[in-house]
Formats: C-alpha cells, structure tokens, sequence
C-alpha cells in the first residue's frame, strides 16, 4: 500500500496583512533615513525593510572603501586616498555617485512608506543589485577590451596548443665534426696542412699556424676556413680546443659565430685566432691548438618523439585511474547505498540512526573536491596515480552512494509486496522486485561517474595525482605549448571516444 | 474456511485501519468487500497474507491463525494464497514469463530461483497459465509493454502459478475500462467456479458486485457495516448504501445497472 504524506497547506503569501500605521510622516522618515540609511523605513514600521537596506548600504560602502584602499594604497590621508583613487581608476567616482544615488534613493524609498507602508516599491533594491554588480565588476577586474587585445598576442602559443603535432615526432640526430689542427706559434717547419676527405666531413685551414689575439686587444691571426661533408641547411658551431684541452666557442664581435653550409655540404668563414689565458710557459714553444665544426644534423626517417611515448603512457594510466576509482568506488558505495537508504533503514531508531550517519559521511565525503582529496592522499602516498585513484574512489563512492540510495528510495514498492505475497523469501523478494527495479539507474549512475572520473582523472595530476594531468601542468609552466597542446588533444580525444561509448552502453542496457 | 475474529489494525500513527472486525468465509466463495476509500478494504486483505501485521485478532484459516504464523511457516501459507492488485505490481522491467514465474518462487529452491532456472514442470504451467488467460503470444515482452488489462491477466497468471486454495484481490479492476473490468473480472469468476479458489476480492462499482459476488462485506471507518449474500445485495437499499458510503453516496444510473459513484476519489 503506497502511502502518500498529506500535502502540507501552503501558507497563503499576503501582502495586505494587518499592518499598524507607519510611526512618523514623511519628513520624519525622511530625517531618519538621512541619518542612517533605512532608519526611515524602520520607523515607517518596515524593519525587515530597513534592515535590509543598512545592511546592504553598509556593506557597499565598506567594499567601496576596501577598492579605494587598494588602488590608493601609498596614501595615508583619507582625503588624498579618495581624490587619488579616483584619478587612478575614474570607474571607483562612477560607484561612488551609484552609492549617492542609492542613498537619496534609500531616503525617498522612506518618504514613500511613510506616506502608505502597504506598498512594496522594488526600486531601491534594484539599484542595491546595480551597485554590487558594479562593485562585482570592479573586484573582479573585468576587463572586455583585454580579451580582444591580448589575444593577438597570445595567438602564437594558441596556435601551437592548437595544432601541436610537429611535436609529435622528432628526427635521430647525429653528431657532424672536422677537426684541423693549428701549431702556435708558427715555427721554421711548415706545419702539414689537412686535405678534405672523399667521404667524411673534413675542415682545413689556412694558414696552419698562427698567434692568438693578445690581452691588449690585437687581433691573432686571420684563418680561413673550409669544410666539406656536412648537412645543408643546418646550422655548424666553431669550437677551439685550446693545448689544455679547454674547449670554447668561436666568437666575432661578440657573438658565437656560426654558419649555414651550401647546398652541397661545403663552406668557408675566415675567423681570427682568439685569445686564451694560456700559462707563460706554455707560449715558449709551439702548441697544437685544434679547430672543430660541429653540426647536430638530423639524419634518416622520423621517429615518435619522447613527448608523444611520455602522452600516450600517461593517457593510458589515467585511463585506469578513472576505471580504478569507478571500480572501487560502486564495490564501497553498493553496501553504503543501502544504509542511506530511507526506505530501507526506516524500520526503527537504530537504523535510522545509522541512515542519517551514512548520509552526513556521504555529504562531507562529497563537498570536498577531488583535487583536495588527491593533495591529502600526495601526502599520505606519495606523488603517483595511487594518490589519484583513491581521491577518486572516496569522491566516487560518496557521489555513487547518494545516486544509488536515491535509486533504491524510488523504487515502487508494489512489486515487492506481490512477490512477498507469494511466499517468497527476502533473497528472492530482492533478487525479483529490487534487482531489476534498481539495475537501470545503478548503469546509468554508473557510467555517469565514469565519465566524471576519466575527465577528472585528467586533471588530477595538476596536484600530483599521477596521469596525464602531470605532464601537462609541467609543460605549461615549461611554456613548452606544443607538447601541452598534444596532452589536450589526447584528453579531448580520449574523452569524446569514452563519451561515445558510455553513450552506447547507456543506450543498450538503460 | 476462513474465519476472521475481531481483527484489528492499528497503524505507527495512531490511524485505526479496522475495529474489531469479524466474519467468516466459506471455502469457494466469491466474497467481495465494499466500502469507502480509506475504510479498511485492502488493510483487511494485506492482513490476511500478513503483507501488514494486524495488531489484534485471529485470521483462522482451516484451523491455523495466519496471524500467528512467522518465517518459514508464514511463507508456505503465503504460497497458498495468491495475491491480485490495483496496479497489478508487475516488475515493470522483467518479462511477462519472468514474471509469472515469480509465482512458483515459494516452491523454489532459493538458489535455483537466484540464478534463474525454473524447473521444467515450472515453464510448462507457466505457459498454461498464459494460455488460460489468453496471453500466451505476450509471454516473451516485457510486462511494461502490456496495456493494462493485459498486464492485470499476467497478475492473475502469477497468482494462479502458486496453487493456490485462495485469491486476494485489491480492487483488481478500479484502474481499468469497463469492458476490461469485465473481462478480469471473468476470469477471476472463472477461477473461483473452476477450480474452486475462494475469491476475497474488493470492488467500488455497484453493478459489479451484483454481478459477481456470491457474499458482500460493507466496512466503513474501519468497522464491518453489512454483511449480505448475492440476494441481499440484489435487493441492497439505498439507505444501506448510505450506511457503507456516507451521507453523500449517490446512485448513477437506474436500478441494478447503478454504479456506485461517490465523492471520494479512487483509492490509493
């Protein structure tokens, strides 16, 4: 038998209740308001009224000052904060004269309840609503204009989050060198010149020996270069190799010098011996100093690069995170469910003790983020997605918990007196009446939450929850938007598919 | 026989259902209970099979008092006695076959019927029971794509699955057409003169309970106003309708087609 609560009279809303005569006249109410904001409609019988607007006037002005303090903040004098503030942002004089104006409002709003406190004229409150949502716009420092301006500037990475894929594969590279040798100083022995090579890159100078540049300033000697073997177009470093064996690269004026070979792999650059801090005895007799050109060329066919390994391993682990926590979560929440069930637990005080204990866990477990949870479980565990699974499990069994119990309240209960009518057991009045009642919206709660769990375990490395979250806050702060952007096409895909999915299955079995 | 004495209900909230009701019914009578909504008609019937726990009194049947019994002993009575609703309580989700079968669940061994596997004897009554009710080719939909006379025959199907020696009806046509009322009402009447299942069944319309009771019971606030066979009911006056249905009762119609019609809505 379906007991239906008797609907509770609804108190009839009447504005003409009996209401005494205001306490003062117009001019009265108008003095008081002028006093203290609302005082006016306090005398005129309209507390609730009054109150309303002191409190509402109070806390504009309080927020108005809190504005000018802050733009205002290297000035101590009240009157130098006011006109200073005002100068710096004219928007604070705009709020400004809208609490003027609520104020002679609030004071005429008076006069008129004085005359016949039976009305309700809404202009006042209106305008209370006017000057928050001014006051709103200035906290929040909206700023329209910004959002077209700046997103010029910002177009470039945009651009790369947006379409990040070059970074999705990345070529072998390979070390290029020639190496030639120069004997400083010169002695009578001509030093052997080196002779390109038929296959390997090579380099030769000329002259072969030479000075360095002296501390003073005057240039070393002048030494053309020539290479062959390289990869075109890509960019070769000079480096010296001093006797010591102290490697450092060639500059002219100042800058590294570097060089662009010609298409068929050769180039030449004169370039004037450098100066070094050698040991004076070291410049006695001659020295081998060497000369490199080094190029990181790419060579062979492109490879995925470690970005895109690093992405689509971490996709995958926050995939099972969000499956994880889903899993754990229906096991917790499946037996919760039925304490925070009322139909259920509403036999006797005990159970319903026990009913409003699980609910209250339920409700605390579930107001507080995900992303609080996994920060407590980093620090309970450890950075990983062992963090990010049980933050989302306790959120999931929570949110699952209170879905299911609703499920099982609503369930019709016709069904369960007809098997238990038929000499049924309570095994089999579950298995027959309950089960299928409640299967529909357990699958449908179900794949709910892990649509929920997979997009929040996206997100849930941002505070070292492990998954793909983890990678992407690293990159961002890298500015490294290329491999940010393949981490959100890779969540953006993995959620649409999942979407689809949870979509199909809710179709079949719902 | 079923014997009734003094049988009283009193509800959590202090709300008394019936006051010291008795009376008894013969096996193989077509017993049908009238009265008002609210005044204790399916509290007296949910008594019987003990879906409600009555507070005081003794429900006899053939010697034992239902009232009495628990557990196992409780649930083999409850298998005997088969049990028809206003709003035909199908699980809305199962098929029509799953759901006639729910009627042998008091026969079932309680891990066959868990896992789903009913006995082949099981399936073949089923399927008779269908066939009796004219629904066979529906036996495979699901019980929510019935229209409601349909899905009232499955409800008696699934009674009629537990053997059983008697039928509870709770105003088994009050949420169906006329033509439909008739129908099921048929098929109860069917039962009862087949089979020889006592039938306590609870009707609002007047020319029904002419028609097909063969006793009436009147019960109003609780309390057993009338008690009458077939010829008392067809000779039944106005006036002793006011004393089941209050002052406002009013007769439609003429004579013995007069429905009942009164300013309550139907019940709950």
């Amino acid at each position: 038998m379906i007991e239906k609560p008797p609907l509770a009279p609804s108190k009839p809303f009447n504005r003409d209740e009996e209401r005494k005569p205001s306490l003062v006249d117009a001019w009265g109410a108008a003095i008081a308001s002028i006093l203290i904001p609302g005082a006016g409609q306090m005398l005129a019988r309209r507390i609730r009224r009054g109150l309303t607007i002191l409190a509402s006037f109070v806390t504009i002005l309080g927020l108005l000052a809190w504005r000018m303090r802050l733009t205002a903040r290297f000035d101590t004098e009240v009157w130098d904060i006011i006109i200073k503030s005002f100068r710096l942002d004219p928007y604070l004089l705009v709020i400004a004269i809208s609490v003027l104006v609520l104020y002679i409002w609030s004071i005429y709003d008076a006069t008129l309840l004085a005359k016949d406190n039976s009305k309700n004229p809404i202009g006042v409150f209106f305008w209370i609503m006017v000057v928050f949502f001014m006051l709103g716009w200035q906290i929040g420092q909206i700023d329209p204009v910004r959002l077209v301006t700046e997103a010029d500037e910002a177009g470039p990475a945009l651009g790369r989050v947006l379409w990040p894929w070059s970074r999705a594969i990345t070529y072998p590279e390979t070390l290029i060198s020639g190496i030639v040798e120069i004997q400083s100083p010169c002695t009578d022995t001509p030093f052997p010149a080196a002779k390109p090579l038929p296959e390997e890159p090579w380099l030769v100078a000329d002259p072969t020996c030479g000075v360095p540049s002296e501390q003073d300033g005057s240039p070393g000697t002048l030494i053309h270069l020539e290479g062959g073997n390289f990869s075109p177009d890509t960019l070769v470093e000079l480096w010296w190799r001093d006797p010591i064996g102290n490697q450092f690269r060639q500059r002219a004026e100042g800058e590294y010098v570097s060089l662009i070979p010609e298409d068929d792999g050769t180039f030449s650059i004169e370039v004037i011996f450098p100066y070094r801090l050698i040991p004076p005895t070291a410049r006695e007799e001659a020295q081998i100093w060497k000369i490199e050109a080094r190029q990181v060329a790419a060579v062979g066919d492109p490879v995925i690069s470690q970005e895109m390994t690093l992405v689509i391993e971490k996709m995958i682990e926050t995939i099972f995170i969000g499956m994880m926590a889903t899993f754990f979560g229906i096991i917790l929440s499946l037996p919760l469910s039925f304490f925070a069930a009322r139909n259920l637990m509403s036999a006797n005080r005990i159970t319903l003790f026990f009913y409003y204990l699980t609910r209250t866990l339920l409700n605390i477990i579930r107001s507080i983020e995900p992303l609080i949870w996994a920060i407590i479980f980093v620090i309970i565990v450890g950075l990983g997605p062992y963090a990010g699974i049980l933050a989302l499990t306790l959120h999931s069994a929570a949110a699952l918990g209170k879905l299911y119990s609703e499920a099982i309240e609503s369930i019709d209960p016709g069904p369960i007196e007809a098997i238990q009518a038929t000499g049924a057991n309570w095994l089999q009045m579950v298995m027959y009446a309950v089960v299928p009642q409640v299967i529909p919206p357990f699958v449908s709660f179900t794949i709910y939450r892990w649509d929920i769990n997979i997009r929040m375990s996206t997100i849930i490395g941002f505070v070292g929850g492990g998954g793909i979250g983890f990678l992407l806050a690293q990159w961002i702060r890298l500015l490294d938007y290329r491999a940010a952007g393949l981490a959100v096409w890779f969540i953006a895909l993995t959620v649409a598919i999942l979407d689809y999915v949870s979509a199909e299955i809710r179709a079949r079995y719902v | 026989m079923l014997q009734v004495r003094n049988l009283t209900k009193v509800y959590d909230d202090g709300t008394v259902a019936l006051k010291n009701v008795s009376f008894e019914v013969e096996d193989g009578d077509f017993l049908v209970i009238i009265g008002l909504s609210g005044s204790g008609k399916s509290t007296l019937l949910r008594c019987i099979n003990r879906l409600i726990d009555p507070t005081e009194g003794q429900i006899l049947w053939n010697g034992i008092d239902l009232a009495q019994l628990e557990g196992e002993e409780l649930r083999n009575a409850r298998r005997q006695i088969g049990m028809v609703f206003q709003q035909f309580n199908l699980v809305r989700r199962s098929t029509v076959m799953t759901n006639v079968l729910s009627g042998r669940l008091g026969y079932t061994n309680t891990w066959r019927s868990l896992t789903g596997r009913f006995s082949q004897a099981d399936m073949q009554k089923a399927r008779g029971a269908l066939q009796r009710l004219g629904i066979e080719d529906q036996a495979h939909k699901r019980a929510d794509e019935l229209s409601g006379g349909q899905q009232q025959r499955v409800g008696i199907a699934r009674a009629l699955m537990q053997d059983p020696k008697m039928i509870l009806a709770d105003e088994p046509v009050a949420s169906l057409d006329p033509v439909l009322a008739h129908s099921i009402m048929q098929h109860l009447e069917k039962l009862n003169r087949q089979d020889g299942i006592t039938v306590l069944c609870s009707l609002h319309y007047l020319d029904l309970v002419q028609r097909y009771a063969s006793r009436v019971i009147g019960l109003r606030d609780g309390n057993l106003v009338y008690q009458g066979t077939k010829a008392d009911v067809l000779a039944m006056t106005d006036a002793q309708f006011k004393e089941i249905y209050g002052e406002e009762a009013e007769r439609l119609g003429s004579g013995l087609q007069g429905e009942m019609k009164t300013t309550t809505g139907s019940a709950t």
